[in-house]
């Protein structure tokens, strides 16, 4: 058995007083497309960081094929490529100068990168950028930039940290094409998300983390098929914060005139729901019941919506 | 040891500020080329010899010392602030560079920043009044190992510093007053006993008397006190900015 392109092994971590991770493990094989799913502040990128040596641990171990990260850091870094949730900036140097610094701080000669920089231009729709300054990018290209950076020096393993927050649908499509055909070309991904869209398009294998904690790990379909609930997801118009103490029995996340309620079967709470909705002047105006997805998955795990805050 | 990375990292340090060289280079020349205006043709005349040597040509080395060590200091700590407050320090962190390598980059960025204005204010000296060195090699030995110093003291003040606020009282409150203090503008035999008492324990004292013996031959302090003194102060901040970046204590969390 060869080593896991990245395991984690109890990682606990807290900054003063946040409690931020509380043993988390993981193994993400080499050559999977792997999905860290949370909602915010769950600790997605705490344990990014962690491997990459930005965050330091509290407790724990993480690994990259097989070698600690703190005493083993030359090797583990030079095998991981890291796209950040944050965005840089620089004030002083054009694109295409910050890819060949880049490069150069995992060892490569601006002769020996030249090439391979190149291609990456190109291939991310960067190159009639290469001379501009990063202020002058627009949010989507910053986020390519940032990949571009990530893969500057060929890495094993990429790490995309909530990738596509913030650019446009048409954007956001280019990117997740962009990831399969990474996956493809035979690279370890650990993408971080709350989109449960993305993972569920992207990744073969998902965990879900919660408060610093693993709370569901699995095959998407796996995820789902464990869980024997389904989804009703209604639009309507009239909703009013009253409501929501009609609906205490149940899970249910509510978002732009849209409910989504997790059931454990449609046909008995579907006329109660109905019900409820119109005595209390609600319009509804489409409803789907659906297959369980990995945001109901969420839902019944937590009692909440993947897209609320942690820990309230 | 990861050398091109080390490389690329200065090269970077470097290449930051001579790309804004108006803003890290010619305001020390404007600044002593109107001292050795004002000073040269107007107050000179009043202002009788120090020391056998004339006033402009008294202050010069002084005002070449402060410069050195305010862009050697202001260059680490700047870019170290800099590239926390913009998101580029997590780029060197998470490279496979290792603390020490790091550390070296921006100290040696620094270093060439503080010799280089220190250089450039020689030759406007030698340019704009003829000043004559003493022993030339060991100026620039001497400005090499001051700029040294205080560019690792400011990789330590700048690991240190959360906002610009802190790096500018560090500026203002230290750095400046005590350049002043420690005998540009004089000699300090001309200062009543409690001063030249308080200015031993002044280190940018022997920084200004160290170059000033190189270039001039004259010297409130011994010349060993100051060589030792600027490298004591060298391994000082090395070790401590080396060790700071180490632990990771101001820049991870
Ligand atoms: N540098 C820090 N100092 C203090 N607390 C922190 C720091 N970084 C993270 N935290 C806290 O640790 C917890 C986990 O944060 P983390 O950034 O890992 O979450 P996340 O899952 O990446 O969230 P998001 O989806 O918003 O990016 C949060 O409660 C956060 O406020
Ligand atoms: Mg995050």
């Amino acid at each position: 058995m060869t080593a896991p392109a990245i395991r984690f092994t109890d990682l606990e971590k807290s900054y003063n007083g946040t409690h931020a991770l509380k043993g988390v493990s993981l193994d993400i094989n080499d050559g999977q497309f792997f999905g860290l799913l949370g909602p915010n502040g769950a600790g997605k990128t705490t344990t990014i960081n962690i491997l990459s040596g930005l965050v330091l641990k509290d407790k724990g171990k993480a690994e990259v094929f097989g070698r600690d990260t703190v005493n083993e850091y030359r090797f583990t870094r030079s095998n991981i490529g890291i796209a950040a949730q944050e965005l840089p900036q620089d004030w002083f140097f054009p694109v295409e100068k910050l890819l060949f610094f880049q490069a150069g701080y995992y060892g490569l000669t601006h002769k020996t990168a030249e090439p391979y920089i190149e291609k990456l231009l190109k291939r991310l729709g960067l190159a009639s950028k290469r001379n501009a300054r990063l202020r002058e990018l627009s949010g989507g290209m910053k986020r390519r930039y940032q990949l571009a950076k990530a893969l500057v020096h060929d890495p094993k393993i990429v790490i995309l940290d909530e990738p596509t927050a913030g650019v446009d649908v048409e954007f956001r499509h280019d990117m997740w094409k962009l990831f399969k055909e990474l996956h493809n070309e035979g690279k370890t991904i650990l993408l971080t998300t709350h989109y449960i869209e993305e993972a569920e398009m992207l990744c073969e294998d998902v965990a879900i983390i919660d408060e610093g904690k693993i709370i569901a790990q699995g095959k998407p379909n796996e995820l789902t098929k464990q869980s024997e609930k389904s989804g009703i997801t209604i639009q309507l118009t009239g909703w009013n914060e009253s409501i929501h103490n009609k609906f205490n029995l149940y899970t249910y996340t509510f978002e732009d005139n849209r409910l989504h309620f997790t059931v454990k079967d449609p046909e008995e709470s579907l006329p109660e729901i109905i019900n409820i909705l119109s005595q209390n002047g609600c319009h509804i105006q489409n409803i789907k019941t659906d297959k369980i997805t990995l945001e109901d998955v969420f839902l019944s795990l937590t009692g909440r919506g993947i897209g609320e805050e942690s820990g309230t | 040891m990861n050398w091109i990375g080390m490389w690329t990292l200065t090269k970077r340090e470097v290449g930051r500020f001579f790309s804004v060289y108006r803003q890290t280079v010619l305001p020390g020349l404007i600044t002593t080329t109107l001292y050795i205006l004002i000073f040269g043709f107007t107050l000179e005349k009043r202002i009788s010899e120090i020391e056998g040597i004339p006033y402009t040509l008294f202050i010069l080395p002084g005002l070449m010392m402060m410069n050195t060590l305010t862009n050697a200091s202001s260059n680490s700590s700047s870019s170290m602030l800099q590239m926390k407050l913009l998101q580029q320090l997590p780029d060197i962190l998470t490279a496979p560079l290792s603390s020490f390598e790091i550390s070296m980059a921006y100290i040696i960025g620094g270093t060439v920043r503080g010799f280089v204005n220190g250089v450039l204010v020689l030759l406007l000296g030698i340019l704009l009044v003829g000043m004559p060195i003493v022993s030339p090699i060991q100026t620039l030995g001497f400005l090499l190992v001051v700029s040294w110093a205080f560019s690792s003291m400011g990789l330590f003040l700048g690991q240190m510093a959360d906002s610009w606020d802190e790096l500018a009282m560090m500026q203002n409150f230290f750095l400046t007053p005590l350049s002043f203090l420690g005998g540009i503008f004089y000699s300090i035999q001309m200062l009543p006993d409690w001063a030249q008492t308080l200015s031993f324990i002044n280190p940018i004292y022997y920084m200004i008397n160290g170059i000033r013996f190189t270039v001039l031959g004259v010297s409130d302090s011994p010349p060993l006190v100051s060589f030792l003194m600027a490298v004591g102060m060298t391994l000082l901040f090395t070790f401590s900015a080396v060790l700071l970046m180490k632990s990771g204590k101001k820049i991870k969390s």
